[in-house]
């Protein structure tokens, strides 16, 4: 019995699980309060992101391109990004800042993104804007670096570390969220209302699930305010709940601000939930209240409804985003199924050392394996030609094909999700996070047996 | 392609305007408002012409239009190539539409029809082409 | 020139250039847009790139064929899943999609090697497909790859390997139509020629520039089909990669997306003497011409005949139900190019909306020439809206619907304008006669939803009627229409099923038979020219 953590032997990818830095840049982007990114390169690389965006959210965000056109690819387009900060600015009076975020041909091309920041800085706005709060941001998000996970590392460190200066030290704490959905945002500021901690909570996308009211005055945007931002370095610790998205920030804090932090874990499931609430006790001091004794309580009741009658020994693939993976493979085990393949989408070195893929690989008492640099035909050949047996897929929609060619039932999660309605306003973590997904996936085993007729009349008496 | 067949290619992409402003302008009202009645149905319900290039467009306009006011002056029409019969195909279409929307026409002696019809080339080449504001007309390639 | 002039574009007054309104007496030679330019950065343009039009638009729906991009692996993630282009195999092309995942070892090191794994490994994964696009990216055209000379040595290592080359990167010009030029004229220039297809009617066309969007291309192959005509090719969509080398045979290219495709199709008659017949789709009097005139073309129009009639019969009944419920409903276009001119005069025709703006992202001022053309006065017409431009024109305009993406559309509910999807349709397909009762139809939906109602109150101010429980799209759409349209028992809403085209694959169609004289036809026409 093995896990065994290796990276992809192919070169290439068949249906990629990831796209590139750029996209997790623009996440980040979209959750600041008066700011609009600009991306620095092809139109595609604003468009389709908006699009998936929108897919996944049902909402619009802003974001521009500097369009950079044929001229620019040969002779430099650094032009481009002068006119379009300018054109931006005239047009959006609340704009204050504008993330500069790079991609693969203006990396290659060489554009100096830093130099034209500091030259509209002497210039443009001195000049045209010399009255308004402007702050460009240069992020280096080349698109053969990394994927949209490390990008989105990169962009929340580079927001930080712009921003972040000392003022009065405060009983706030930072909370890193991480690429999450306004639900878990929602579910993560319910956890620390009960715990009584005040907390900036990085990057402030619950407002990402907005109205539509009666005069038409709502637009999605981000709630993170440069206050917000700025306020990072008097914080009296940081908790980062994901590895791999917004460590680097807490890192930075740490070093720069001696804001001392905690990264980690990711809490989906009862036990990582439990770690994250002992986290918060221990960085401040606050009790853990009977009120969450309780909702902890309404939870395991759940859970014990489902656990060992139905999900026990059931083979999960699991796919994604690294910290949602890694989460949702340990809440698996402690439901006593089986992920059997987790499939991590980029080359990061670190998943080597990562101390949750290790205990995995010291415990696990089953046939498991972690492959990084991942694409769907891992997980596709496996059931198509190698006799993998699957009973359950978790993952965002890009997968959906495997489950439905291989008649394999899924529980959508992560990003993006757009072929099921309303799964960014419900929450993976937290205890209401974990009752959700533990009932989203007995449901799909369901839906399943009906369809197939698979012992369906087992849920006669339940 | 021979160096001739190039040069003749060339040429007729470096196409000279016929028109330099409406070449309707000083003409009667009646003819006006009969050319409008006619040009009104082509831009609401053709596309050909609207070809992305000037010398083709010229070359649409001649050749619908000319099979155009020979099928309603009931003339044989001649087409010995698929280019032609294409043409023909738009004509057709044309001559059943006007007889249909406009009965006025039938009632025309050829020599008639055929200034109108004129007129209505006139009209469509400045339109479309001579008069456009479209700057992708002069490019030389597809 | 009418120019419009928006409030939200005075600091950049060139846009001033790219919007006009048509007014009395104006004509294309007072009134068109400028367009296909460069798009101004920072102005949250809706334009993609130049990679995505040649990939995603136009290469991808090629059916039995592995699509490679060859760069970074987001070009691919990003054109993937996010359109419907079906196929009648399985929608293999909408399944898989594959890049060469290129690292930054690969952009200092060069990435030609690592091109040639990819293409080994992808033949090796689908041993049964054996035909294949690279698409170049940013980063390979910037890098210099040589895409063709290695996709020329695998050819000439794996016989019965095919490999097509698209060297389109996203900077290629100011927006996907620079992407849709490139590959008609590689397309051309490598592939057609390269394979005699077998010919089995006397009438063959190829229909060029369909993308069998819900099954479009199925619903128009089946007029086809049942007139006895061989469709030797679509390009491209549900195509096949083999049938599309065989081009330079067909009789006749029938054109339906001018903007995209018109290349192919004029570069077919330049070198084959093949004629450019452009069509439309939609709309019953439009679609009825064309079918007419392919008929004609051929000489059998009582077989195009038989097929309007019939149609005709069937659905007229169901169009005419919702146009007497859509008179005078106004409706903005902001379709991508060809859309503009589709559809400008045939939904004001023949479903009685009014058409109060034609926006294109990436059309040329050619498809504003049609698209003007054939809208009405005082249409706003906007060449590549940005996102404060679209939403000052939905506030000045006051739409029932707009038709655009799924992005602008979610921007459009937010200020209480039902969308429909114009790239992807809604529950279409929407070409054919079934297909645009199905277009009527879910215009009729989206303005005269129930909820969509319900999202204008304001419980804080307004007054709310408290006796009823619930409003139905006809307690909305009927009121105040007289009584021998509610109580017709000729006209019906639509009567068809969810899924429209499924049941035409396994379809059988009449025999014609074949003149004895015409086995040589194709060579004939070829002749012809040359």
């Amino acid at each position: 019995m093995t896990c065994e953590i290796k990276e992809k032997t192919r070169v290439g990818t068949v249906n990629p699980i990831f796209t590139c830095q750029p996209a997790g840049a623009q996440f980040v982007s979209i959750g600041v309060k008066d700011c609009i990114g600009i991306v620095h390169g092809g139109q595609g690389c604003v468009m389709f992101v908006r699009l998936i965006f929108s897919q996944h959210f049902k909402e619009s965000f802003e974001l521009a391109s500097s369009s950079v056109h044929e001229d620019g690819a040969v002779f430099g387009a650094c032009g481009r990004v002068e006119e379009g900060v300018d054109v931006l600015l005239s047009r959006y009076p609340n704009v204050k800042i504008i993330p500069i975020i790079t991609t693969c041909s203006t990396e290659i091309i060489g554009d100096d993104v830093d130099g034209v920041v500091r030259k509209l800085n002497e210039g443009l706005l001195k000049e045209k804007y010399p009255d308004r709060e402007v702050h460009l941001i240069p992020i280096h998000t080349p698109s053969f670096v990394g994927s949209m996970v490390s990008g989105y590392d990169v962009a929340v460190h580079d927001f930080v570390k712009y921003f972040s200066k000392k003022d009065k030290p405060s009983l706030k704490i930072n909370l890193i969220t991480g690429w999450v959905n306004p639900g878990d945002v929602t579910e993560l500021k319910h956890l620390l209302a009960e715990m009584d901690v005040e907390a900036n909570v990085l990057f402030e996308i619950e407002s990402f699930d907005s109205p539509l009211m009666p005069d038409g005055s709502e637009i999605s945007h981000g709630g993170t305010t440069i206050e917000d931002l700025t306020a990072t370095a008097d914080a009296q610790g940081t908790i980062a709940l994901n590895r791999y998205e917004g460590s680097k920030a807490a890192k930075f804090l740490e070093k720069r601000w001696d804001v001392p932090a905690i990264i980690g874990p990711t809490p989906i499931g009862i036990r990582n939930t439990d770690t994250f609430l002992q986290n918060l006790k221990s960085m401040t001091g606050k009790q853990i209240p009977q009120s969450l004794v309780r909702e902890r309580g309404i939870a395991m009741d759940a859970l014990t409804d489902l656990t060992h009658m139905f999900l026990a020994d059931k083979k999960v693939a699991i796919y994604g985003n690294p910290d949602l993976v890694i989460g949702l493979a340990e809440f698996c085990l402690d439901l006593e199924m089986k992920p059997v393949l987790l499939l991590l989408g980029d080359d990061n070195p670190n998943y080597k050392t990562d101390p949750r893929l290790l205990a995995l690989q010291e415990n696990v008492d089953f046939e498991m394996e972690v492959i990084t640099n991942a694409d769907f035909w891992e997980l596709e050949d496996r059931i198509k030609n190698k006799g993998l047996e699957l009973d359950l897929i978790l993952g965002h929609s890009k997968g959906r094909f495997v489950a439905i060619d291989y008649a394999i039932p899924m529980v959508r999660v992560g990003f993006p999700v757009y072929d099921r309605a309303g799964h960014y306003r419900y929450p993976v973590v937290g205890y209401k996070g974990a009752t959700w997904l533990a009932e989203q996936m007995a449901n799909a085993l369901f839906t399943d047996m009906e369809y197939k007729k698979n012992k369906e009349w087992i849920l006669n008496v339940w | 392609m021979s160096v001739t067949a190039k040069q003749a290619k060339a040429a007729e992409r470096k196409y000279q305007p016929i028109y330099t402003s409406n070449p309707l302008a000083d003409c009667d009202p009646l003819t006006q408002e009969r050319v409008g009645q006619l040009e009104n149905y082509i831009m609401k319900h053709c596309l050909w012409q609207f070809n992305s290039r000037g010398w083709d467009r010229r070359k649409q306009n001649a050749g619908i239009l000319g099979k155009t006011a020979q099928l309603l002056c009931g003339e044989p029409v001649d087409n010995p190539t698929p280019l032609e019969k294409c043409y023909w195909v738009d004509a057709v279409c044309l001559d059943r539409a006007y007889r249909e929307l406009f009965p006025w026409i039938t009632t025309l002696p050829a020599d008639e029809i055929k200034a109108l019809i004129k007129a209505l080339h006139a009209r469509l080449d400045w339109l479309t082409i001579d008069g456009s504001l479209n700057t992708e007309l002069i490019v030389q390639n597809y | 020139m009418p120019h419009h002039e928006f409030e939200c574009s005075k600091v950049i007054p060139e846009r001033k250039q790219h919007a006009v309104i048509k007014g009395k007496g104006e004509d294309l030679t007072s009134c068109l847009p400028k367009g296909y330019l460069n798009t101004i950065p920072g102005s949250i343009s809706e334009r993609g790139c130049a990679y995505c039009g040649a990939k995603h638009v136009i290469g991808t729906p090629m059916k039995d064929v592995i699509h490679i991009s060859h760069g970074p692996v987001g070009c691919t993630y990003d054109t993937w899943q996010t359109k419907r282009y079906i196929s009648d195999n399985d929608n293999y092309q909408l399944k898989y999609t594959f890049a060469t995942d290129v690292k930054e070892k690969h952009i200092v090191f060069g990435a030609e090697k690592l091109l040639k794994q990819n293409i080994l490994e992808a033949f090796k994964a689908f041993p049964k497909i054996k035909r294949m696009t690279i698409y170049q990216t940013c980063a390979t055209a910037l890098i210099g790859d040589d895409i063709d000379a290695i996709a020329q040595e695998v050819m000439d290592e794996l016989p019965g390997v095919d490999i097509f080359v698209c060297n389109s990167p996203g900077f290629a010009g100011p927006s996907q139509s620079g992407g849709h030029h490139k590959i008609n004229i590689a397309w051309i220039n490598q592939k057609v020629g390269t394979l005699e297809p077998e010919i089995t009617s006397d009438y063959v066309i190829n229909y060029v520039g369909e993308y069998n969007i819900q099954g479009d291309q199925e619903v128009m192959t089946d007029f086809f089909k049942r007139m006895g005509i061989q469709v030797l090719s679509t390009f491209t969509g549900n195509g096949s990669y083999d049938d599309l080398r065989g081009m330079h045979r067909a009789h006749l290219n029938v054109l339906e997306c001018a903007r995209s495709a018109e290349y192919i199709c004029d570069e077919l008659r330049e070198r084959y003497g093949i004629p450019r017949l452009d069509i439309d789709g939609f709309g019953f009097k439009a679609l009825g011409d064309s079918l007419r005139k392919i008929g004609l073309f051929f000489g059998i129009e009582e077989r195009a005949e038989a097929i309007i009639a019939e149609e005709t019969a069937r659905w007229q009944p169901e169009l005419d139900w919702y146009k007497a419920r859509l008179q005078g409903k106004k409706v903005c276009l902001w379709p991508g190019g060809s859309k503009l001119w589709h559809w400008a005069n045939a939904i004001q025709e023949e479903m009685g909306v009014k058409v109060v703006s034609v926006y294109t992202k990436f059309g040329h001022q050619g498809d504003m020439e049609k698209g003007i053309s054939r809208c009405g006065e005082g249409a706003l017409a906007i060449d590549d809206p940005n996102e404060l431009e679209g939403l000052e024109a939905l506030e000045m305009l006051k739409p029932d619907v707009i038709f655009t993406g799924k992005r602008p559309g979610e921007m459009a509910k937010k200020v209480g304008v039902p969308y429909l999807n114009a790239h992807a349709y809604h529950n279409g397909p929407y070409k054919g006669y079934e297909g645009w009762v199905r277009f009527a139809r879910d215009i009729y939906n989206a303005i005269y939803s129930p909820i969509h109602q319900l999202a204008m109150v304001d419980i804080s101010k307004d007054a709310i009627p408290t006796d009823r429980g619930f409003v139905t799209r006809r307690m909305l759409s009927d009121k105040g229409l007289p009584e021998e349209i509610t109580s017709s028992t000729v006209l019906s809403p639509y009567t068809g099923k969810f899924d429209s085209v499924s049941h035409l694959r396994t379809k059988t169609y009449p025999d014609f038979p074949r003149a004895a004289d015409t086995a040589g036809d194709a060579e004939e026409i070829i002749a012809v020219v040359e």
